[in-house]
């Protein structure tokens, strides 16, 4: 077998088109998954009566279930309950309406959010019960020691989880040809039905994921270095 | 003034706190003395409801809780009259020495940045560490720390300062310098409660000192009553074991 070299290059040029799909599908997810990982872990820390368990469920279900499951649930579940819910409000909105990278935006969202929380949910129990305690003493209420004095160092301390989370849903975001999205994947092998060299088309596409995962990488080291600033000193 | 009306306080059975009554006038420092495990800790977290008693009412001049039934406003309002040192200094540890002092006064007491900013240079100055204003609480030492701790204690202009045991966790050649500035703010009529292991210290700067043992308060009076003549047996007992006469036998 000879490697078409050239092809390699055509190929990867044309999957740099999918690049932005697969970007886009994971900052959606991370970002909103962040969000409700932040609020399960919360909820989960404090045992908020009646959201405490729900939450709980949620991590233990969306943790035992393959993200592609997800992925055929919400396409296949979300439209019924969207028409029911327009119909039973007399709305013209219709599930078909709905872009098809829409459902891999919900249901990656609500795959990052249970992944996240226990990232989220391991950095807050990183943070020394003291500093709390020492906002309250300088009379803070409880929301203001969360965002101003727990969450920042909750963050700085769940950075490396976080990157794993964020490369996780990037190569997670590939599923998403399940459901007609041409993410870097589906590309590939639309480029290579034209003449057959699939893995010279799926080789582009692994440098691509590796270059884009490297970044990610330098970003987070990045990032460590200047929310982890106030480490310098060593143990305090 | 503050009052402590039969504070108690239990974790799980064990009773820690068995109806505390004390009082303390305004300017006064009062020093929380006796062995691990009497409850001095507890009664000082208690003040600022870091520890939730479970009966009794806390005072601080006409502001009072019942802390059978404490309000969420209560304890916030409770929390701003007062202001805690650390035994661990539970320093921000992702903020710097200044920006330490300086978050009380913008998020609790809404003061403008500069004027947060100027006077908390000026507190450490005061405390000595004008030259350290943008150090990590992890470049500093155990006694820089504290010294920021109670710069931090002192910007939110409380009623009183509660000292938990500021000095434990120090090495004993940094000791001298917190005591230094103990000392110093105490001469300014600053009301402190302080639970300490330094009895020369207690004796030299409170003008209270309150013999706790067993969750209860076992003798209280004068510094001089106290160490030169305490009445309790129990006192006595303590204070020949912690500073023994002439010189140390092994």
């Amino acid at each position: 077998m000879k490697l078409d070299f050239a092809f390699i290059w055509t190929a990867f040029l044309q999957l740099l088109t999918a690049v932005p799909t697969a970007l886009a599908i994971t900052a959606v997810s991370v970002f909103c998954g962040l969000l409700i990982g932040t609020a399960v872990a919360v909820i989960r820390l404090y045992k908020v009566p009646i959201l405490h368990p729900i939450a709980a469920s949620y991590v233990t279900f969306i943790r035992g279930t393959p993200m592609l499951t997800h992925l055929l649930l919400i396409y296949f579940g979300l439209p019924i309950l969207v028409d029911a819910i327009a119909e039973a409000f007399g709305l013209s909105f219709r599930s078909v309406s709905i872009p098809m990278i829409g459902f891999a935006y919900v249901s990656f969202s609500i795959t990052a959010g249970a992944y996240m929380s226990e990232v989220v949910r391991s950095g807050l129990l990183a943070v020394n019960r003291g500093q709390i305690e020492a906002a309250y003493a300088i009379g803070m209420t409880t929301s203001q020691a969360m965002r101003r004095i727990v969450l920042p160092q909750a963050f700085a301390a769940s950075l490396p989880n976080l990157s794993n989370s964020v490369i996780g849903m990037l190569h997670g975001s590939t599923l998403a040809f399940t459901v007609s999205v041409v993410e870097i994947n589906a590309k590939a092998q639309i480029v290579a039905t034209t003449n057959w060299k699939f893995f010279e088309a799926y080789l582009a596409a692994a440098i691509i994921f590796w270059a884009i995962t490297f970044m990610i990488e330098r970003l987070t080291a990045l990032a460590e270095k200047r929310f982890n600033l106030y480490n310098r000193g060593g143990v305090s | 003034m503050i009052k402590l009306t039969q504070i108690r306080k239990s974790f799980g059975r064990n009773e820690v706190l068995k109806g505390i009554d004390l009082t303390v006038e305004k300017g006064e420092v009062v020093a929380i003395l006796g062995p691990s495990g009497s409850g001095k800790t507890t009664l000082l977290r208690c003040i600022n409801y870091l520890e939730k008693p479970n009966d009794g009412q806390i005072s601080i001049d006409d502001f009072n809780v019942n802390c059978k039934r404490p309000d969420k406003k209560d304890i916030h309002t409770l929390r701003g009259k007062t202001a805690m040192v650390f035994q661990q200094y539970n320093l921000f540890r992702h903020k710097t020495a200044l920006e330490n002092v300086m978050e009380g006064l913008i998020v609790v007491k809404k003061l403008p940045k500069d004027e947060a900013r100027q006077k908390s240079v000026e507190l450490l100055e005061k405390v000595g560490l004008g030259s350290k204003l943008d150090a990590y609480p992890s470049e500093l030492s155990g006694g820089q720390q504290q010294r920021v701790g109670i710069a931090r204690a002192l910007a939110l202009n409380p009623e009183v300062i509660l000292f938990d045991e500021p000095t434990s966790a120090l090495d004993p050649e940094l000791v001298g310098e917190v005591l230094g500035v103990i000392r110093k703010i105490a001469k300014e009529g600053i009301t402190m409660i302080i639970v300490t292991h330094e009895m020369s210290f207690a004796q030299d700067v409170a003008s209270h000192v309150v013999f706790m043992d067993g969750g209860v308060i076992v003798e209280e009076g004068k510094p001089s009553e106290i160490f030169n003549d305490p009445k309790e047996e129990r006192t006595k007992q303590f204070l020949k074991r912690i500073t023994p006469e002439g010189v140390y036998s092994i």
